[in-house]
């Protein structure tokens, strides 16, 4: 085996595996979810969509070959530096957006954990019981407002920083509600791993039924934490052209896009993993006696689903003005978000 | 001047925007379904190279010179439609053509050069109203893009013979000098 070549522990070659299948899955799932958000729009607005591009100028695939072109596109474009750019920043502003984006995923659950010759393995890429729990994942979507920022601050454009500070301004406001929603949930459960999560959801029900107020704030907070439509004032294309990535060019952009989408797995897999019971299976008791296979099933359709519902809603919702985003968010969100941890400290010191 | 805009005031179910978010969102679905269940060919959207739009009556494309089922040009050349053309488009020159003299003993007018320039016409149909004869006609063709301009500089066999389709005349092809004009009938009275 290559993992003895390697003079690897179990353990070490584990981790590897986890690491290159939940990377590998990031990144393989996140073109795929751009020809879904193309032709799906396309299908709600009645439209037919990309279906022009061809393998060898043959197979059409549904224009999934789309994907690939603009791919090979990004790659092959000149990259293009304004003038009076920070050159530096520029250059590390995509990565900056791109990394954070992808480390959220690191400690969900994507399955049961099983145990095989007394060693258990976790489905998670950061095994459970290590201290930071779904705080780690909250913490570095706050990061992604550092990549917006300095992505709109290094390229000297005015809509970049208009587009910038809105969407600085945004994350860090609904950040509040976010935290809040997700405290109101952890009181419920007595703990803040995703794996006590899970399984209090599979003892009790969903917290989509127990907590509908905080799954509404989370959905709306995740709306706004990943910059998309009804929230996209990062980009506002009718307003501030393309908004903090105006200046982008070739993969830079490429990478820009590839995060937008990545932010959408990612919160699909939090919303999951927190009101939508994880890889648990709905109406089927008793969560040790199922397939490892099966509940990887269960939260890779619950997650494709999510991640569904944001290409939808970006399609059916107008984009909100900028106080009635603010308006919103402080007005509405937050006092709900508190409302909810309260009441739900009432009912479990009932 | 300042404009006050009047603010709306909705409804406290209105003001709850989730009832008409999840409205909003069946409604989306239901285009969704509904266009993906619809066959390409039944799409609002017509796939052009592979479908082609059926052109309504009256619309101005492609011109062609009318012919008699003897395949002489039915054009006298009267100059009419290249004065009453405003885009200055059409380029006639006229010859005498005498088969007749022998039974009528008259001659008649017919025309040596025919030239549309395409790229200079509007298209707005002048031409086909002026025309005493009948002669030239506006069709439906609309795929009219060639690699240099003199190849949109229709002559008279061009114009005779491009468009042919729904009349049920064959397309002339591949002939690249002017066909031989067909012998004229002699009219029997
Ligand atoms: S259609 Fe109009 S512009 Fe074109 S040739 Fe006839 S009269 Fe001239
Ligand atoms: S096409 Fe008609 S109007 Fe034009 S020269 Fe011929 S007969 Fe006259």
């Amino acid at each position: 085996m290559i993992f003895s070549i390697l003079s690897l522990t179990p353990e070490l070659s584990w981790m590897l595996i986890k690491v290159l299948v939940c990377i590998g899955f990031l990144m393989l799932l996140a073109p795929p979810l751009t020809w879904v958000e193309r032709r799906g729009s396309a299908m709600i607005q009645d439209r037919i969509g990309p279906n022009r591009a061809a393998l060898f100028g043959k197979i059409k695939i549904l224009g999934l070959a789309h994907v690939l072109a603009d791919g090979l596109k990004f790659f092959f474009k000149e990259d293009l530096i304004p003038k009076d750019a920070n050159r530096s920043l520029f250059w590390i502003a995509p990565a900056l957006a791109f990394i954070p984006a992808l480390l959220g995923f690191a400690v969900i659950p994507v399955g049961r954990s099983f145990q095989v010759e007394g060693v258990t393995y976790h489905l998670s890429l950061i095994d459970p019981n290590n201290g930071m729990g779904l705080l780690y994942p909250l913490a570095i979507g706050g990061l992604a407002v550092y990549g917006v920022l300095v992505a709109a601050w290094s390229s000297n454009n005015k809509w970049s920083i208009l587009g910038g500070m809105r969407a600085s301004a945004q994350m860090v406001s609904y950040e509040l509600g976010l935290g809040l929603s997700v405290l109101a949930l952890f009181v419920a459960v007595g703990g803040y791993d995703p794996h006590e999560v899970i399984l209090d959801q599979v003892e009790h029900g969903w917290f989509l039924w127990r907590q509908p107020i905080g799954f509404l704030v989370f959905f709306v907070c995740q709306f706004a934490e990943t910059n998309r439509l009804p929230f996209d004032f990062a980009e506002g294309e009718s307003e501030i052209v393309a908004g903090f990535h105006t200046e982008f060019g070739s993969m830079k952009f490429g990478l820009m896009g590839l995060t937008e989408y990545i932010h959408i797995i990612v919160a699909s897999a939090l919303i999951v993993t927190l009101y939508l019971g994880g890889w648990s299976i709905p109406f089927n008791g008793d969560g040790d006696r199922w397939p490892v296979l099966v509940t990887v099933a269960s939260f890779l359709v619950k997650l494709l689903f999510m991640c569904w519902v944001f290409v939808w809603v970006r399609w059916t919702l107008p984009r909100f003005r900028y106080d009635q985003l603010m308006y919103l968010g402080w007005r509405i969100m937050f006092p709900l978000s508190l409302l909810n941890l309260v009441l739900n400290a009432w009912w479990i010191t009932r | 001047m300042a404009t006050l805009v009047k603010k709306i005031q909705l409804s406290w179910w209105d003001r709850l925007y989730f009832p008409s978010v999840l409205k909003g969102m069946w409604i989306t679905w239901g285009h969704f379904i509904r266009q993906i269940l619809t066959p390409t060919s039944k799409r609002f959207t017509i796939q052009y190279p592979e479908m082609k739009k059926e052109m309504p009556e009256g619309y101005r494309g492609l011109h062609e010179l009318k012919q008699f089922e003897d395949g002489s040009i039915k054009c006298v050349a009267c100059f009419m439609c290249q004065e009453a053309c405003p885009a200055r488009c059409i380029t006639i020159e006229a010859e005498e053509f005498s088969d007749l003299n022998f039974t009528q003993g008259f001659e008649e007018k017919r025309p040596k050069v025919f030239k549309i320039d395409m790229l200079r016409c509007i298209y707005c149909g002048m031409c086909e109203e002026a025309c005493p004869k009948d002669a030239i006609w506006l069709r439906k063709d609309y795929e009219l893009a060639a690699y240099d301009r003199l190849s949109l500089n229709y002559g008279k066999w061009d114009l005779m013979n491009t468009y042919a389709d729904t009349d049920g005349k064959p397309i002339q092809t591949e002939s690249s000098e002017l066909p031989p004009s067909p012998p004229r009938n002699f009219v029997t009275m």
